[in-house]
């Protein structure tokens, strides 16, 4: 019974946590939406543009909550999976995304680069930038 | 000298100078950051790194260790669509044969990879210069350290080249924006043919590629190609992969048709299964059958591997493998040390 209720809350507090966080670009770029797939294709540097757009991802220094949240949630990785995906990325001359100090840095990144990408938590959004996804 | 030859012969110099430059680039100093396996990363247009590896074969008719490989790669963004890769590569460093008891240094370095990729947009991108063929997963991380055995296949050494020196249009398709394509193509001498596994003047190939779900990829390939010695050949490759959690599969597979001057056309046929079962971030065994049946060579083998593998850090690692030949003379035991730093 104890385990039971135990799920039941980790159910409910993962429920609960869905949609606190958001990937964002400037107003000034054309991407509506975009896909999971495509998101973890970007953020993996498998793919550098949407159409025509070129993007440039933008990682949070370190091991943020949002960081964590969108490695596990959106790029399906953990942090050691992620570690040998980018020395396997070296040999083929790929480095990993460019990063910045806090969360505050990643909105002023994205809100005046052009194709920049990043994620923030939801309720750090306001005009200067545009959700594509949820998460 | 002819333009076929005087291009490659330009090319190398070509490549000798850019690495010369970005070293001299490291001497002066900039926004240094380095980490094993991530490389030394002045700055965007410069990651310099490099890799090395030693062998160690013992089996009927080998006692042998080599430091097999010894190379220096420098990457990075020249602009935000043209980036380039060059990479010089020395093999067979120092040999010592404990058999014949002799011993044996290669140092002068070879032009590995060296090219330059446009990008244009998500459906069309341009690589251009020397690199590796596009083909399959083996082919594109042939080297020691991001192999999970320290032996390859017959499959990766034999059945198509591993690499391109000319042109590769890339990207998604339009049609279907998850479906990855190269179409490459070859029409000179390669750069630098010092470690090319076969010598070609001619090759055109086209690859398809997807993820079909999140665990399988699957791959097709299709080419043609003429040797140095005028023997043609053509391909169909396959590839297929499987990631379940800490099990992984993967297969491929591939037929050759040969026409080699004045004499009949034969098939070579070659393929892998590999698994691999990650007990943690450290430990993992490898199981694997190679198959390689060569009709123009008459060469029938198969080989079964059983490896282990040991990651102390990812880009660091130690291998030992016993190798089960069909002809039991080639039976031997390999281990290795390789490092990405």
């Amino acid at each position: 019974m104890r385990g039971l209720i135990g799920i039941l809350l980790l159910l409910s507090a993962s429920l609960a946590q869905a949609g606190d966080y958001v990937v964002v670009v400037s107003t000034s770029t054309s991407i509506e939406n975009l896909s999971s797939g495509k998101l973890r294709d970007i953020f993996l540097k498998k793919r550098s543009f949407d159409g025509s757009v070129r993007v440039i991802p933008v990682n949070l220094l370190g091991n943020d909550p949002a960081r964590r949240e969108f490695e596990e949630r959106v790029l399906n990785m953990e942090r050691e999976e992620l570690k040998r995906y980018w020395v396997t990325s070296h040999f083929q001359g790929i480095a990993p995304p460019a990063t910045q100090a806090s969360l505050q840095s990643v909105k002023s990144f994205v809100s005046s680069v052009a194709g920049a990408i990043g994620y923030l938590p939801r309720d750090m959004v306001d005009g200067s930038v545009r959700v594509v996804y949820e998460f | 000298m002819t333009l076929r030859q005087m291009i490659p012969a330009f090319m190398r110099l070509t490549a000798l100078f850019a690495v010369l430059l970005c070293l001299g680039n490291t001497a002066r100093g900039a926004e240094d950051d380095y980490q094993l396996g991530l490389g030394y990363r002045l700055n965007d247009q410069i990651t310099l790194g490099g890799y090395f590896s030693f062998e160690y074969a013992r089996g009927d008719n080998v006692d042998e260790i080599v430091l097999d490989d010894l190379a220096l790669l420098a990457y990075g963004n020249l602009s935000p669509r043209f980036s380039y890769l060059v990479e010089l590569e020395s093999v067979g460093v120092y040999k010592k044969d404990f058999e014949a008891g002799t011993s044996d240094t290669n140092f002068p370095p070879a032009v590995e990879r060296f090219y330059g990729d446009y990008k244009f947009s998500e459906s069309a991108n341009v690589r251009f210069g020397k690199f590796i063929t596009p083909i399959g997963y083996w082919n594109l991380q042939p080297i020691n350290v991001l192999r999970d055995t320290s032996s390859n296949p017959r499959y990766s050494r034999e059945t198509f080249p591993k690499f391109v020196t000319g042109a590769d249009l890339y990207g998604y398709t339009p049609f279907d924006s998850d479906l990855e394509y190269h179409m490459f193509g070859q029409v000179s001498q390669d750069i630098d043919d010092s470690y090319v596994n076969i010598q070609v003047d001619e090759h055109f190939g086209l690859v398809l590629s997807k993820q079909l779900t999140p665990a399988w990829h699957a791959g097709l390939s299709v080419g043609r190609y003429q040797q140095t010695d005028d023997t043609r050949a053509s391909y169909f490759q396959v590839n297929s992969r499987l990631d379940l959690g800490s099990w992984r599969f993967s297969f491929e597979g591939i037929e050759d048709r040969l026409d080699r001057p004045n004499q009949r056309r034969e098939n070579k046929r070659a393929m892998y299964l590999q698994a691999e079962k990650r007990l943690n971030s450290q430990h993992s065994l490898i199981a694997r059958y190679d198959y390689l049946d060569d009709g123009l060579n008459d060469d029938n083998e198969e080989v079964g591997v059983l490896g282990y593998s040991y990651r102390p850090v990812f880009p660091v690692s130690l291998k030992a493998e016993y190798q089960w030949h069909s002809d039991s003379r080639f039976n031997q035991l390999l281990t290795s040390i390789s490092v990405l730093f």
